[in-house]
């Protein structure tokens, strides 16, 4: 087992989080909020990325970690993450164009409940980005996939709390191609991996801006940090933070390697990135005092991100829940 | 980052494998629960078979594998290491039953002691000699280096006054590693030394302390005018403080392993629980389970995500987290398991209930485990200070 990350993955990391930091500010997220163009400028950096769709799981999942640190809004992570996989699953070429950055796509899975599981219902929920792609990729049940012209489906937006991740109800028809459950299961589950990461990446975010401001705030005249009240609540919200990273790392090494660990690992993800977002929203929130809730400092940015994301694909309690049918079949 | 072991590191693991499935007394540990262990007594503490077991281990290199063939090791490189604390957690062999010796003593003598001193080791690390550590005091827990049992240099001698207390198998120790203050002005971490005395020595006496449970692991030392010889100083005058950080460095970034096969033991113990006391199909029980499940799992992958860093010479304060989550969580789960009995948790009755008291003894057996060896909050603490750098109040 071995967690060390190559000298090529480390420049991935540093690179990504160079450009993320420089191109995707807080400034960016909101004008964002009104004006969904406003991402456009990011996609022609993120792009030069797309052929992570088809790489190694573990090199996406790094990519994925920064991406979730500047909570970035836009195609790439549904048309990367989400789309190419499947697409990948039914041998569709449109894969190509992903890779090579010249096409976008986003992912239909859910039905009416949420529940990010196989259905036959023809409209689908919680699907991102639906009218800024070129192609929706609908997962039905049987299972079978269905890739539909983005411009010829009835999409409404469904509004969240979350400005970095607009949500469509869809219905898009087209003719379906059967898919092989076992790669529809690896395909989804390397996707689940990838929004759990990206979800542990905008709460180390936040953990990061409550840890900066308790050495910065000066209360009593001393700076809040060195009290041990506060002291032992970001202890505590670390050791979350710290445990999802693992966790989604060690996901995404299953991912690649198609390990027999893969689906609890993948449960454990989301189910302890969930926990740490949370953790790390009340966290952040309460050190910041005051100030941590009003419209005008950044912070509010990523919790919303935190409480969509937590929300999507599976809630922590709905992972715990798959989780114990895992160890009560055994 | 790979998911399987490489081609050394499993040729090491066969090795391994191959003495164990020879060498383990496996009659012995099936009839060895440390949670209902009661024991008093030399013999019941440390069990013959459990001295000859250390004993075997250290004869074939397999006691301590990074340390060289005459210290009960191989030459071990730091993943073959890994490998050696996951294999033995995984099977729950136990090295020895008296820590105190091979994972202290040992590593302080090599790298503090002299050449007199370091003759110790061997007979420290095969068990030969048993070992207890003089460090907590009535007055210094968490602040140990508040400790005031006092030693006079007297000419070739040091005079020892004062009280020890939590002190692991004193009652059956022959030599005991004392922390001592040795200059009464100087700040509190500089006016330290560590003293080896013999607990024949006249002046000491050992009194057994009840464990909550009713074993009597641990012991109130005190020392009345005992006289050491003062060659028995390890380290320099005063300059103690420093070795209390001493354990195995070589270790440390491997210790986690046994927490968390401790506590996947544990969940598989809750399960099997579960389905005994009908329980199996409670939506709430399952979730609890399963929450136990993904904090334990995702500790694991944070253990070896710090080896990593270990490894490759960087600081890893994944280690940091560890053990207080191995402890707090472990408890968690054993309050789960509790809860599973409902009426029945707190039962000991031979007769009522499957469980025979098991649980609530090792809920008992827990509280040592978020306060010995840094409690929860000086962990805390130091997550707070030294890996977050957050300032001292």
């Amino acid at each position: 087992m071995d967690f060390s990350l190559s000298d090529d993955q480390e420049l991935l990391r540093d690179t990504a989080r160079a450009m993320l930091t420089n191109e995707c500010p807080t400034t960016l997220l909101r004008a964002h909020i009104d004006d969904p163009a406003a991402a456009d400028p990011l996609w022609t950096h993120l792009r030069e990325f797309a052929a992570l769709a088809t790489g190694a799981c573990s090199d996406l999942h790094l990519f994925a970690e920064e991406l979730g640190y500047v909570a970035a809004p836009g195609v790439f992570l549904p048309t990367v993450a989400m789309a190419a996989p499947v697409l990948g699953a039914i041998g569709d070429e449109r894969v190509d164009a992903i890779v090579a950055g010249e096409t976008t796509a986003t992912l239909a899975v859910a039905g009416a409940d949420g529940v990010w599981l196989p259905n036959a219902e023809p409209v689908k929920t919680f699907v991102p980005e639906a009218d800024r792609v070129d192609w929706i990729v609908v997962v039905d049940d049987g299972p079978s996939v269905t890739v539909a012209p983005a411009g010829e489906a009835a999409a409404r937006a469904v509004e969240t709390v979350d400005f970095s991740r607009r949500m469509f109800e869809v219905d898009a028809q087209g003719s379906s191609t059967a898919v092989d459950p076992a790669a529809l299961d690896a395909a989804l589950d390397r996707v689940t991996v990838i929004v759990a990461t990206e979800l542990v990446g905008n709460a180390r975010r936040l953990f990061d801006m409550a840890l900066a401001y308790a050495k910065e705030r000066i209360q009593f005249d001393v700076p809040i940090g060195s009290f041990q009240a506060i002291q032992h609540r970001l202890a505590e919200c670390s050791l979350a933070v710290e445990r999802a990273t693992a966790a989604v790392q060690y996901a995404a090494m299953t991912v690649e390697a198609d390990d027999a660990d893969r689906r609890r690992a993948v449960h454990v993800a989301k189910a302890a990135a969930g926990a740490a977002a949370a953790r790390a929203t009340k966290d952040a929130a309460q050190v910041h005092g005051g100030i941590g809730y009003t419209w005008e400092h950044d912070l509010h940015l990523f919790i919303r991100h935190a409480c969509g994301s937590e929300a999507w694909m599976g809630t922590t309690d709905w992972h715990h829940d798959r989780l114990g049918d895992l160890l009560f079949a055994a | 980052m790979r998911l399987a072991w490489g081609e050394e590191e499993l040729a090491f693991r066969d090795d391994l494998r191959a003495f164990l499935e020879e060498h383990v007394p496996v009659e012995a540990l099936a009839g060895f629960d440390t949670a209902d262990s009661h024991a008093d007594e030399r013999d019941e503490i440390v069990p013959q078979w459990a001295r000859d077991w250390q004993a075997t281990l250290f004869d074939h290199g397999w006691m301590i594998p990074a340390y060289p063939p005459e210290h009960g090791g191989r030459d071990a490189t730091p993943i073959q290491t890994l490998v050696y604390l996951e294999e033995m957690a995984t099977r729950r062999v136990p090295r020895s039953l008296h820590f105190p010796g091979y994972a202290i003593v040992a590593p302080s003598l090599l790298e503090f002691g002299n050449d007199d001193q370091q003759r110790l080791v061997p007979a420290a690390i095969r068990g030969d000699t048993i070992w207890c550590i003089g460090m907590s005091e009535p007055n210094a827990g968490s602040d140990l280096a508040g400790l005031q049992t006092r030693a006079v240099l007297d000419g070739d001698r040091f005079v020892v006054n004062g009280q020890k207390v939590w002190t692991s198998y004193a009652t059956i120790a022959e030599k005991c590693f004392v922390y001592v203050r040795t200059d009464p002005d100087a700040p509190k971490h500089k006016g330290i030394s560590l003293l080896i005395v013999d607990m024949d020595t006249p002046g000491i006496e050992v009194r057994p302390l009840r464990h909550l449970t009713g074993a009597a692991h641990f012991a109130e030392v005190f020392f009345t005018e005992v006289e050491v010889p003062a060659e028995n100083l390890v380290g320099g005058l005063n300059d103690g403080w420093r070795i209390t950080q001493g354990s195995l460095a070589h270790e440390r970034a491997g210790l986690w392993v046994e927490g968390v096969a401790r506590l996947e033991s544990t969940i598989t113990g809750l399960v099997d629980l579960a389905r005994r006391w009908g329980r199996a199909d409670d939506p709430g029980v399952r979730r609890a389970i399963a929450s136990v499940y993904e904090q334990a799992a995702s500790l694991r992958a944070l253990g070896y995500k710090g080896f990593a860093s270990f490894a490759q010479g960087s600081s890893a304060p994944e280690h940091s987290y560890m053990k207080m989550a191995t402890s707090e969580l472990g408890r968690a789960a054993i309050e789960l398991a509790m809860s599973i009995q409902g009426a029945y948790a707190a039962v000991h009755d031979p007769e009522r209930g499957d469980e025979r008291g098991r649980w609530v003894e090792m809920f008992f057996l827990s509280f040592a485990n978020t306060i010995a060896g840094g409690s929860s909050e000086i962990q805390r603490n130091i997550i707070a200070q030294r890996v977050l750098g957050l300032p001292r109040a």
